[in-house]
């Protein structure tokens, strides 16, 4: 588009808006810009996830507030381990923030997928009483909840499911996500089902989350060993503003404090197969051997 | 008294407009052509209604179809559809409330209004009349209308007065009503064929004649319609939509036609109905916007507020209400001319004092959540927006209640409720329940013991981890319909890559009659 007079003798200016900013405020919207975006710098909270090696990797000590955290699974079948890691941080936010949650998901997805059920969800840390779940008939509505959610001073969270083959989410939507966060405080978790996250986005972190087994729990006269507490693997793909990585910026084999609820790195040997040990012959045995023989 | 009025058209007239929407467009006959309704009757077809054109040419209602046609064999004819007429009627009677908020349906043919208090807004009865029979003509219908002081004297003047327009007043009502066939009475139709053999054709001969042979002859109706056609005795009135408290209403000189014009009237109407409520203390639960066309339909739109207060911010409730307006834009037709704006369920309410807020500080109101519960219910409907309750029951699916989030807040104790379910093993219950288990096909080691390997949605699972069982028994006490009544067993298992699944088998295994099934109930993280 070119500003070339439409006529020789008249110049066609620029379009003034009233008065020109005032110098202090240039300086405030420099600071915004440099700040990474028009939205104001932060001034909400981290909130500790529980465990140094993850806090220290997080810019501000753990993971920001008023801020778009995307998590996503690392395959198909692990919905439910980025389900319970995602409660397992809601449960962590909802530890210093007072309010409402909304949990906002397509009802389609929540009929193939499953509901979250509240008596599973206290394990986590997270009161059922304080959610509020809305059943959206498509992931374009769930957008419109968590934007509507996240302008609202009475919610510590939204939570927001989109479904697999969700095309709608990109940057713009994500940054309409962030503008809102910042303003007002609130915390947005988004749980992409799909694994394929390349599209570029405006959040805060990236996860990737994927089950891990947990510790055995051996007993006597089972015939499989029990259950221990839930473990993953975590990956955090994306920090904003960090330099560009190929790879993961963090990885950690992580578990559920059911006592404390707080994750906490997983014990890497707690479950380790037996390491194979070389064939037993005379010559690589220990003097011991010799010498009773 | 009360004034009433009614539109009921005779026999002549009801072919007119409503069961036109039968007939195609190219069919439509002529108003001068005759045309009859026909419908199965006892004897055979008859005709149910017949128009002007058809009552020259000497075709009448009641008439044997056949009959009709032998006399006038280019008769047209169309089948009679009452239920139809019925849901017109009843629309017509919705439009009507831009006269009155007090409408109701006169089955078959008519309508009734309580005019009471409103006819001045309208110049007065006279003008009233007019002005509804200058409409309806336009509309394409012919009407009877009648003002009179009681409902009963409005009935008899519309079907049975000397004009089309009868304007009756608390002077001339007994010389009015003393002329009418003792029909207009209503009262059935063996007290009118009774009345009539004995030579008691008009009301005027049942007037001053003594009460009490009366009664014992035909009966306390007879006499009651009589006192409730005077004046004498008291008749109740019910609308067809309750009546609203409070209620704003606006009309236009022009239809409105465009989304951003009726976004402003709705904005305006808002202020108003807000400003009522805040008046009078009150708050209201639910709000309705009706439409009123230019060419009879009406619209209404419903919108409910979780929080008394939020009634009386007229911001909110205008946005509330423009977000349902997709639905109307498409039946805007030739414009609204009225539209009104009612509060349902008002309460008292008695207001608080804000807090002090402070900048930068995160602070939220009171009615912060109520407004956003306001929007999602709005837009996704009350029963998606909900939060959960426990329920004292062992079985997982009905363990927990879903409530609409528009009933307020609740706190319970889940930690409760957790040990009594599953004796406070907090991981026992899974993340993401199924609304419906679905059927797994499992392998087992031991008929008792949980599945070492099992197949969900195509995808086999080697079992490495496995807790349970955790029996759980149905509830004898309750009917249930079309659920399985048996114990089940359930087993939480991990699979060799840490994937967890809340898997149960329905019935036992020891019992010889029912063969054991698996299915999966949730996933645990």
């Amino acid at each position: 588009m070119s500003y070339a007079p439409a006529h020789p003798f008249k110049t066609v200016r620029a379009p003034s808006f009233g008065a020109r900013p005032a110098k202090a405020d240039l300086a405030g919207l420099r600071r915004r810009f440099a700040a990474g975006g028009g939205a104001a710098p932060h001034r909400w909270p981290s909130v500790s996830l529980g465990e140094a090696a993850i806090d220290d990797a997080l810019p501000g000590g753990g993971l920001a507030t008023g801020a778009l955290h995307e998590l996503a699974p690392f395959s198909q079948g692990d919905l439910a381990a980025l389900a319970g890691f995602s409660l397992g941080v809601l449960g962590n936010i909802l530890r210093i923030h007072t309010g409402f949650v909304l949990l906002a998901a397509p009802d389609y997805h929540l009929a193939r997928e499953g509901m979250f059920y509240p008596p599973g969800l206290v394990a986590f840390g997270c009161d059922p009483d304080r959610l509020i779940a809305v059943r959206a008939p498509n992931s374009k509505n769930v957008l419109w909840a968590l934007e509507e959610g996240l302008e609202n001073n009475a919610l510590a969270a939204v939570v927001g499911i989109l479904p697999e083959n969700d095309r709608l989410y990109d940057f713009t939507a994500s940054r309409r996500l962030v503008m809102r966060a910042v303003e007002s405080g609130v915390t947005a978790l988004l749980l992409r089902s799909g694994r394929d996250n390349a599209v570029t986005t405006a959040a805060q972190t990236r996860w990737s989350i994927a089950a891990a087994p947990s510790a055995a729990q051996h007993r006597r006269g089972a015939h499989l060993p029990g259950l221990g507490a839930p473990q993953w693997q975590v990956r955090l793909t994306k920090i904003k503003g960090s330099a560009p990585k190929t790879g993961a910026l963090g990885g950690w084999r992580v578990r559920w404090d059911d006592e404390t609820f707080y994750f906490r790195l997983a014990a890497a040997m707690a479950d380790r197969a037996p390491a194979i040990l070389p064939a037993f012959t005379p010559a690589n045995a220990g003097p011991e051997w010799a010498a009773a023989s | 008294m009360q004034d009433r009025n009614g539109r009921p058209p005779r026999n002549d007239a009801p072919v007119a407009s409503l069961p036109k929407a039968q007939l195609p467009k190219a069919q439509l006959p002529k108003a001068q052509s005759p045309m009859a309704l026909s419908a199965i009757a006892q004897q055979g077809q008859r005709l149910t209604a017949v128009n002007a054109a058809a009552e020259k040419v000497g075709v009448h209602a009641g008439m044997p179809l056949a009959d009709a046609c032998a006399m006038y064999p280019s008769l047209l004819v169309a089948p009679a559809d009452p239920q139809a007429d019925s849901a017109a009627l009843i629309r017509l009677a919705l439009w009507h409330q831009h006269f009155s908020p007090y409408v109701r349906v006169d089955a078959p043919d008519g309508l009734a209004l309580d005019i009471t208090g409103c006819a001045h807004l309208f110049g007065g009865e006279a003008a009233l009349l007019k002005d509804m029979d200058r409409r309806l003509t336009g509309f394409g219908l012919t009407a009877r209308l009648a003002s009179a002081p009681t409902i009963g004297a409005s009935w008899a003047a519309a079907r049975f007065g000397p004009q089309r327009l009868t304007l009756v007043t608390g002077e001339t009502l007994h010389d009015q009503l003393a002329p009418l066939p003792v029909e207009a009475l209503r009262v059935d139709a063996s007290i009118v064929a009774l009345l009539e053999r004995l030579g008691l054709r008009q009301i005027r001969d049942l007037l001053g004649k003594p009460r009490a042979p009366l009664v014992a002859r035909f009966g306390s109706p007879l006499v009651e319609r009589l006192d409730q056609a005077f004046g004498k005795a008291a008749e109740s009135f019910s609308p067809l939509s309750p009546p609203a408290a409070y209620r704003a209403q606006l009309r236009f000189v022009e239809p409105l036609i465009t989304l951003p014009a009726i976004e402003r009237s709705i904005g305006r109407l808002s202020e108003d109905l807000a400003g009522a409520l805040t008046k009078a203390g009150k708050g209201a639960r639910k709000v309705t916007l009706s439409l009123f066309r230019v060419d009879g339909w009406s619209q209404a739109l419903s919108v409910q507020t979780s929080a008394l207060s939020l009634s009386r911010d007229g911001a909110h409730l205008a946005r509330l209400l423009c977000e349902r307006l997709g639905a109307v834009k498409a039946d805007a037709g030739f414009g609204f001319e009225t539209a009104s704006l009612s509060a349902f369920s008002v309460e008292d309410y008695d207001p608080h004092q804000e807090d002090l807020k402070a900048p930068g500080i995160r602070q939220e109101s009171p009615d912060d959540l109520e407004r956003l519960l306001d929007r999602l219910a709005n837009r996704f409907g009350a029963g998606n927006v909900s939060r959960f309750c426990p329920r004292e029951s062992y079985v997982p699916e009905r363990s927990v209640r879903v409530a609409s989030a528009l009933h307020g807040a609740a706190s319970h104790d889940w930690l409760a409720h957790g040990r009594a379910l599953h004796g406070g093993d907090q991981v026992a219950r899974p993340v993401l329940m199924f609304v419906a288990p679905e059927p797994v096909t499992t392998l087992s080691e031991a008929p008792d013991g949980p599945p070492i390997r099992f197949e969900w949605r195509r995808k086999s699972h080697r079992v490495t981890r496995a807790d349970g069982p955790e029996r759980i028994a149905p509830e004898w006490w309750r009917k249930t319909r079309g659920e399985s009544r048996q114990t089940r067993d359930y087993y939480r298992v991990e699979d060799e890559t840490g994937q967890r699944f809340w898997l149960y088998r329905d019935g036992l295994h020891e019992r010889k009659d029912d063969a054991p099934r698996w299915f999966i109930h949730g996933v645990f993280t």
